[in-house]
């Protein structure tokens, strides 16, 4: 498209305008979108000719998405987006740069892998300023920063990664008809969490439906499980600790919280199939529970893509709910959030990946995939009325209003651990090893590693 | 069968039943997953996770949650709501109903359930229900049937992989890695073969050793140096590239297989036409290449079916756009929804991508067997 490189935002908006209408999702000027930034970026930016390669962890229905949010960057710059997905990016990412062949940016699905490219020199830290950007425009900022920097090959700290796009982790999905045939309240502590556990058996309920099935990764959905605990037993700080092992793993601050877990997960009463059939049961399959009837069980934690897997035609908001895993009222511990999510990294710098960064610190960038569903920010300043349905609303306050958001730990473990001794571990655990000896050997792992 | 006279046949009958009895049981054995493969691929996901494809051919019996419709009409003795389960339109047979999600299946059809706080609720058969409330109610109520649901195929998995768009362009992508992928290791180990088979050099022993030795070096360990090279020459990732490194890893077996076979030849024939004056080249284009056919085609079909079904290769070489993606990388990053849930798609897709290679296997399969057994045999 032809754009007049003298014109005023507004006008250059105007003359793109017609064009606009035929090939954009929503039209420019139109809706709750913060769409001010957008103008002036636009009339700022102009990269006609130069092409941005991406690629990321987003495939199918999310690439469709992606691709509409990077539709806005081509219209605004005059730039060519191609963004592919791949189902195996973290290999895929690792082999592409090695060889040279790297993409401009690429978009991590954790910052553990980032930080390891990091070290190796193969992402290029961000422009200057980005870090400070992120410290005053996200909610719980400095996390933010904290979580996306590494060191470079040479030691020296940088900010290498700008984060869009979170998952948070700490909900329990449920079936508003089942809990109101039975006249159950969404718990508001984890006491009344544990004695709603106890009334569902006592009527002769299943309450839990709990899978920690997923091929090679079997056993990251229990991680999630021990991580909240963690974060409603122990400050924080602690938490820090046991991610960095300054703290070891069989400490028993964590031996406590795999316990709190097994609290749940290997009671025979509490779990849907018994607790043997926790470590065999897929994890996609597991929450379909939920919307059997007589329902298999009456509630399931998991994070806020789950979604994705219930049964075709099941509506968010009506047909299944969600509540706030809750903390414990004694402990005093605020309202913890664990979350996870996707960050943006140059990897072959060029004007345009530069450009890209700005752009998704625009609002618009963030409200663009909020509108089209299955997306939640950190981001401050947009509209949340933009959020496709209540829930993900609630989802996003609920993210906004966190007195503590901490991070996937075993994402920000070392591979061996996060992505291997503790899946592994928590699965021996389900199947009768003691918390004590899963925790011992995870620590030993780990001190074999340095 | 012809029929054995001599007495001492009934062994040897009852041996060869056993035999083929245990060949049957083999043969089903192997064919299982394929055949819950192939059931799997005309189901849809939520069936898939609900039960094994064992029980698909049969009608089960499902419970439903039907929201109730209308209004609630007043009478003396209280609130009543009238209609039918299956809609207006809509017809079926109920096996047993009930008012709570808890027990779906309390009452059989025709009797009169007494719910909580005095409602009742009575459903016929044909799916026409009575719901009665002694208090005026505040929105309408659920109720539960228990139905017999029949087997539920279709094409739709099918359907969905066809009909996806750029599956044309992925086939066409498929098409051009193999064919050329296929071909031009042939074509050098050929060469290659007839070389080291026939022809007097020195180390030749060695050559042949080392080539033995390179089909043990596992492809993933080149992946980045040759991908490296490949930029360094100014390649980068391309069809030529893919070319390249399934020639490159495809080269040890078939000049190992090539070779083989060609050494078993018989000696006569070659020194004769040496006798009568022909060139290496000559021999090579006139007998040994013709005679060699069955190796050829062998390697020919194991190599089609590996780049045909290579996914790893093609990620790394291919450009990560989707108008250079092959079909595998298609189904695997495209097709099969975000987190990789969709079992029908998956299981469809794979008989989708297996239709080609069967072809080509079908009508060469005669030379794989000779080919196989050709130089094992003497």
């Amino acid at each position: 498209m032809n754009k007049l490189l003298t014109g005023t935002a507004i006008a250059v908006l105007t003359a793109n305008m017609a064009g606009a209408e035929a090939h954009l999702t929503f039209m420019p000027g139109e809706g709750e979108f913060t769409w001010d930034s957008f103008q002036e970026f636009a009339g700022s930016t102009d990269l006609s000719g130069q092409t941005l390669d991406i690629t990321g962890p987003w495939t199918g229905d999310e690439k469709v998405k992606a691709d509409i949010m990077f539709d806005y960057f081509e219209e605004a710059t005059g730039a060519t987006v191609n963004y592919s997905g791949s189902d195996s990016f973290e290999q895929d990412i690792v082999i592409s740069s090695r060889a040279g062949s790297a993409p401009n940016i690429a978009v991590f699905p954790q910052p553990g892998l980032a930080a390891d490219m990091a070290s190796q020199g193969l992402l290029t830290p961000l422009p200057e300023g980005t870090a400070e950007w992120v410290a005053d425009n996200y909610a719980a900022g400095q996390s933010w920063v904290d979580l996306a920097t590494f060191e470079g090959p040479d030691g020296e700290e940088d900010l290498y990664g700008l984060f869009y796009r979170v998952d948070v982790k700490s909900f329990v999905w449920y079936s508003p008809a089942a809990f109101d045939e039975m006249g159950y309240d969404i718990p508001e502590s984890m006491e009344e969490l544990k004695a709603l556990t106890d009334q569902i058996v006592e009527d002769g309920g299943t309450p839990w439906c709990i899978g920690l099935g997923s091929g090679a990764a079997t056993g990251w959905p229990a991680t999630d499980w021990v991580e909240d605990m963690m974060l409603r037993t122990q400050p924080p700080e602690i938490y820090d600790q046991w991610v960095n092992n300054e703290i070891p793993f069989d400490a028993p601050e964590v031996v406590n919280a795999i316990e709190e877990f097994g609290y749940f997960a290997k009671n025979d009463d509490y779990v849907n199939g018994g607790a043997q059939a926790v470590a065999s049961t897929d994890f996609r399959d597991s929450p379909t529970g939920l919307f059997e009837i007589p329902p298999q069980c009456y509630m399931h934690r998991q994070a806020s893509f789950i979604p994705a897997f219930f049964p075709a035609g099941s509506e968010v908001g009506v047909d299944v709910d969600f509540f706030y895993f809750p903390a414990y009222e004694e402990r005093d511990l605020g309202n913890p959030v664990l979350g996870a999510g996707t960050l943006f990294s140059i990897t072959d710098p060029s004007e345009a990946a530069t450009a890209m960064i700005e752009y998704l610190k625009l609002p618009i960038a963030h409200e663009l995939w909020m509108a089209q569903g299955g997306f939640l920010t950190a981001h401050a300043g947009v509209n949340p009325n933009v959020y496709a349905d209540a829930s993900l609303r609630a989802q996003g306050d609920i993210l906004l209003e966190a007195t503590t958001f901490r991070f996937d730990a075993s994402d920000l473990m070392p591979g061996e651990i996060g992505a291997g001794a503790f899946w592994t571990g928590m699965v021996d655990y389900v199947t009768g090893a003691s918390a004590e000896d899963v925790a011992e050997r995870i620590q030993e792992r780990w001190e074999s590693l340095n | 069968m012809a029929k054995d006279d001599d007495g001492i046949a009934g062994s040897k009958t009852s041996l060869s039943l056993v035999t083929n009895l245990s060949v049957i049981f083999l043969v089903v054995l192997w064919l299982i997953p394929t055949v819950g493969l192939f059931v799997s691929s005309f189901r849809d996901r939520d069936a898939i996770t609900e039960s094994g494809w064992w029980k698909s051919p049969f009608p089960t019996q499902e419970n439903i949650a039907v929201q109730t419709e209308g209004e609630f009409v007043e009478t003396p003795e209280g609130w009543v709501l009238t209609g039918n389960v299956f809609g207006e339109e809509g017809s079926g047979e109920i096996v047993a109903f009930g008012g709570s999600r808890a027990e779906p299946t309390a009452f059989a059809p025709g009797e009169t359930g007494e719910l909580v706080r005095g409602r009742t609720l009575q459903i016929a058969e044909t799916g026409d229900f009575t719901y009665f409330y002694p208090d005026e109610p505040s929105r309408n109520p659920t109720v539960y049937i228990a139905a017999e649901v029949p087997p539920n195929f279709s094409l739709v998995n099918y359907e969905t992989i066809l009909e996806s768009a750029g599956m044309d362009v992925a086939f066409i992508n498929t098409l051009t890695v193999t064919i050329p992928a296929t071909i031009i290791p042939i074509l050098i180990a050929a060469f290659a073969a007839y070389a080291l088979a026939w022809m007097d050099f020195p180390f030749r022993g060695t050559i042949i050793a080392i080539v033995v030795g390179l089909l043990v070096v596992p492809l993933q360990l080149a992946l980045v140096p040759m991908l490296q090279f490949h930029n360094q020459i100014g390649i980068g990732q391309s069809f030529y590239g893919i070319w390249f490194a399934h020639t490159g890893f495809g080269l040890p077996l078939a000049i190992y297989l090539l070779r083989n076979y060609m050494v078993g030849l018989p000696r006569d024939i070659i020194e004769s036409a040496k006798v009568d004056g022909a060139t290496d080249f000559q021999v090579f284009t006139r007998i040994v290449l013709p005679l060699s056919f069955p190796a050829l085609a062998s390697f020919a079909i194991f190599q089609f079916l590996w780049t045909w079904n290579d996914l790893l290769i093609a990620k790394v070489f291919l450009p990560a756009s989707s108008d250079s993606w092959v079909m595998t990388v298609k189904i695997a990053d495209d097709l099969l929804g975000s987190r990789g849930g969709d079992w029908g798609i998956l299981a469809a897709a794979a008989f989708v991508s297996i239709a080609v290679p069967l072809v080509v296997f079908f009508t060469m399969q005669r030379y794989l067997v000779r080919g196989l057994l050709a130089g094992s045999v003497k």
